[in-house]
């Protein structure tokens, strides 16, 4: 090719602007639609495609019935997964609308909430309060037929909550904010614990290892800085030494000045929590910066996922994540007929779940996949047994099932527990997460169990954390 | 001694690999005229192509030889089907800056749609660490200065002993001017963004390997690095983008090791204001008039 030469040439390339702007303008639309200003669809396995918007509308008259019945053919109904899709926290989103899935194609393949079928839809915060509140407000505006919300994770939960309280609608968040553990929403319910009390759990595994010399790394994001305050006083109590505390600025790219810090300060452990590539990018720097070998890492539930277990494995290799990794987690069921029917429903939609990665069986640990398919299935009860789908209507209800009232049968599943309802007969819902017991401030909280990864992903429960344990290291 | 060392090392990958993002992004602004945002975008766009083909069996090495060869290509086409048309019909910088912001959003959602949000990671080994006195780094890290190295002497000796490099200086320098010396500027342009975008995969690549763990928004702020690199030096000086990346690089990882690791990129950005409030025009930058 010359550069050089009298001729100044011109051309017109219209043809190629008019084959390749609409395509990328189609490529942007994709992108958006699919994750960044989050407001799509995602239909339930088995729900209809369309139907009338039904939001509030009291259920018909269709009985609620057990597994043999027909498909929903009322109106469908929307549960919003409200959480990061992108961002540093975008594990987060897919892992709840698995459970969302799950849930909801069980629910509907039992003959759905009173005729009324549900399907999923995503409303992506970006892990942002910023971009959260234009996306739940638009959520508001766009979805007529919303009957639940899900996720609001401690990335935005202290943003949305409000809001979504002040539209009177229902919602389930991933939040362990302390706020919300003596502040009234009255359309809030969480069956995650306060942040604070998986601090003290990560302490408390921290002594079953017998490690005295801990370093903490947690992301600058609202919901991995609640952690450190109740850790440190934490480790304080317990007698352990606080051999450093790092940062982690998720959107920088190396924290090779943060792995240096900690490896010098020669820690037992390391408790952490920095979702996106920020924890693996560390893990990677430790391992290269100590002389190739892992210094052991304690993490938080949110490590039990899958998208978080395939970058850090790819990062740090699966073996040592194996054996380097333990996480606290709520105790879920892994057996028994709650179980069965939440591993058959979150199975059945393997590879059906836009952005959900990795090994699909790690969702029946994940505490998002457990806990919110438990919320689910209380609300769609509650509308079952309310024959109404406002929360206002319903609310009441919810708390009965999941507290139960004296007398009340036992059951495990929506289909199972709906044609109880339909019998006329008084239930607590049992689900996964095991029994709730909801306060007054809506928070049903369990007790924590420690798990590791195997190399190939799957979770193992290696050990279990009393009550008295973190009340012993309680401020 | 220990840590300043450790942190010199880790400062000389960062701006190993913000050299060559910041060269090729200052070359592209000097000879086109136009400040494209959309650079770290393409940047991971090449990343994860390369990720692809890497989780497919391909050696990563041959992944950063496709991804620099696309990227080429496709910051052509961008030139092509997006940039040129609007400065045709006389859109003002800014306009072209807004231009390039849209689609910075277009390529990394179109990356997030297609290869989800979450973290990925090649299939490659770090290589054997060296260690001395706390400066520690592994082979592949010696590969990414290696190739660092590469690229500055070969930015140098493309724009100061070939043709094309002297046809993109005079472009640089009175695009007007050039073309009635006879310079086919056009052409100039479009191996501009040819050479600008292989350099923007070739960050991208390197980029991802030092990372290690990388998504679809990880270069946003590594966006801001480049071009505080870049006005650093001089806006349009390739010499003067890879001194500024060499600063950069120290000022963030030498600064974190002594204050909260928290504020490094703030470090790295008083640093360039305080340069640039004694000197405007950058380190290697011709002052005005």
């Amino acid at each position: 090719m010359k550069f050089t030469s009298p001729a100044t040439g011109r051309r017109r390339r219209a043809w190629i602007l008019a084959a390749v702007i609409p395509a990328a303008a189609l490529a942007a639309l994709t992108g958006c639609s699919s994750s960044s200003s989050g407001s799509t669809s995602a239909p339930a396995a088995s729900a209809p495609a369309s139907g009338a918007p039904a939001s509030g509308a009291p259920a018909s008259g269709a009985p609620a019935s057990g597994a043999a019945a027909s498909q929903p053919t009322g109106s469908p109904l929307t549960v919003a997964d409200v959480a990061p899709f992108s961002g540093p926290d975008a594990a987060l989103g897919p892992t709840y609308l698995a459970s969302c899935y799950g849930a909801t194609s069980a629910i509907n393949a039992a003959g759905g909430v009173d005729g009324h079928p549900l399907n999923c839809k995503t409303v992506d915060t970006r892990g942002d309060p910023a971009d959260a509140v234009p996306a739940v407000n638009q959520m508001f505006a766009s979805t007529s037929n919303l009957a639940l919300v899900i996720g609001c994770t401690s990335d935005e939960a202290a943003a949305v909550v409000p809001i979504i309280n002040a539209h009177k609608m229902a919602m389930f968040c991933m939040t362990g904010q302390s706020e919300f553990d003596s502040v009234h929403f009255p359309y809030f319910y969480r069956l995650v614990p306060p942040d604070l009390e998986e601090s003290y759990a990560m302490v408390a595994i921290a002594q079953q290892l017998h490690y005295q010399r801990i370093a903490l790394a947690f992301g600058n994001d609202i919901g991995s800085q609640t952690f450190i305050q109740p850790a440190i006083a934490a480790l304080k109590k317990a007698g352990m030494t606080l051999a450093t505390d790092q940062s982690l600025d998720l959107n920088a790219t190396t924290f090779r000045t943060e792995a240096e810090a900690i490896v010098q300060s020669h820690p037992d452990a390391i408790m952490t929590e920095a979702l996106g590539s920020a924890d693996p990018t560390l893990f990677s720097e430790i391992q290269q910066l100590n002389g190739g070998k892992m210094i052991p890492i304690i993490g938080t539930s949110a490590a039990i996922s899958p998208p978080f277990f395939k970058a850090a494995a790819a990062a740090v290799g699966a073996s040592t994540l194996a054996s380097d990794f333990h996480a606290d987690n709520l105790v879920t069921e892994t057996s028994g007929p709650a179980f069965q029917a939440f591993s058959a429903a979150l199975l059945a939609q393997q590879g059906k779940v836009p952005g959900a990665t990795g090994n699909f069986t790690t969702y029946l640990s994940a505490p998002g996949g457990v806990h919110l398919y438990d919320g689910i299935n209380l609300a769609a009860l509650a509308m079952v047994m309310s024959k109404s789908t406002d929360p206002s209507v319903y609310g009441p209800d919810l708390l009965t099932i999941g507290n139960g009232a004296p007398g009340a049968t036992v059951c495990y599943s929506f289909a199972s527990c709906a044609t109880l309802l339909g019998a006329g007969k008084a239930i607590r819902y049992e689900g996964p997460g095991g029994p709730t017991n909801f306060d007054s401030y809506h928070d049903s909280t369990g007790i924590f169990q420690i798990d590791t990864y195997s190399a190939n992903g799957q979770v193992n429960v290696v050990g279990n954390l009393t009550a008295a344990q973190l009340r012993a290291l309680a401020g | 001694m220990t840590v300043f060392l450790a942190s010199v090392g880790f400062g000389l990958v960062t701006a190993s690999v913000l050299a060559i993002a910041a060269v090729g992004f200052t070359l592209q602004f000097a000879v086109t005229d136009v400040l494209n945002l959309a650079y770290g975008a393409v940047m991971i766009a090449g990343a994860f192509l390369a990720y692809v083909l890497n989780s497919h069996g391909v050696n990563i090495w041959i992944g950063l030889v496709v991804a620099v060869a696309a990227c080429a290509a496709g910051s052509v086409l961008l030139n092509a089907c997006v940039y040129a048309p609007f400065q045709r019909r006389g859109a003002a910088p800014i306009t072209m800056v807004i231009v390039s912001l849209g689609m910075t959003l277009i390529i990394e959602f179109g990356v997030q749609a297609a290869a989800g949000g979450t973290s990925v990671s090649y299939r490659m080994s770090q290589g054997p660490s060296v260690t001395a006195d706390g400066f520690t780094l592994t082979a592949v890290q010696f590969v990414v200065i290696g190739l660092s190295l590469l690229v500055m002497a070969g930015t140098y000796t493309l724009l100061r002993y070939t043709r094309l490099g002297k046809a993109m200086r005079a472009t640089a320098a009175n695009r007007m001017l050039a073309r009635n010396c006879g310079i086919r500027t056009g052409r100039v342009i479009t191996a501009t963004w040819a050479i600008s975008g292989g350099l923007c995969g070739l960050a991208g690549v390197v980029f991802a390997m030092d990372a290690g763990s990388f998504d679809a928004t990880s270069t946003d702020l590594f966006l801001v690095l480049i071009l505080a690199a870049t006005f650093l030096g001089g806006p349009g000086q390739a010499y003067g983008a890879m001194l500024g990346a060499v600063i950069i690089g120290l000022a963030t990882e030498v600064s974190a090791a002594y204050i909260t690791p928290s504020y490094k990129y703030v470090i790295a950005f008083v640093a360039l204001l305080v340069m640039l409030g004694v000197r405007p025009t950058g380190l290697l930058g011709k002052a005005a008039g």
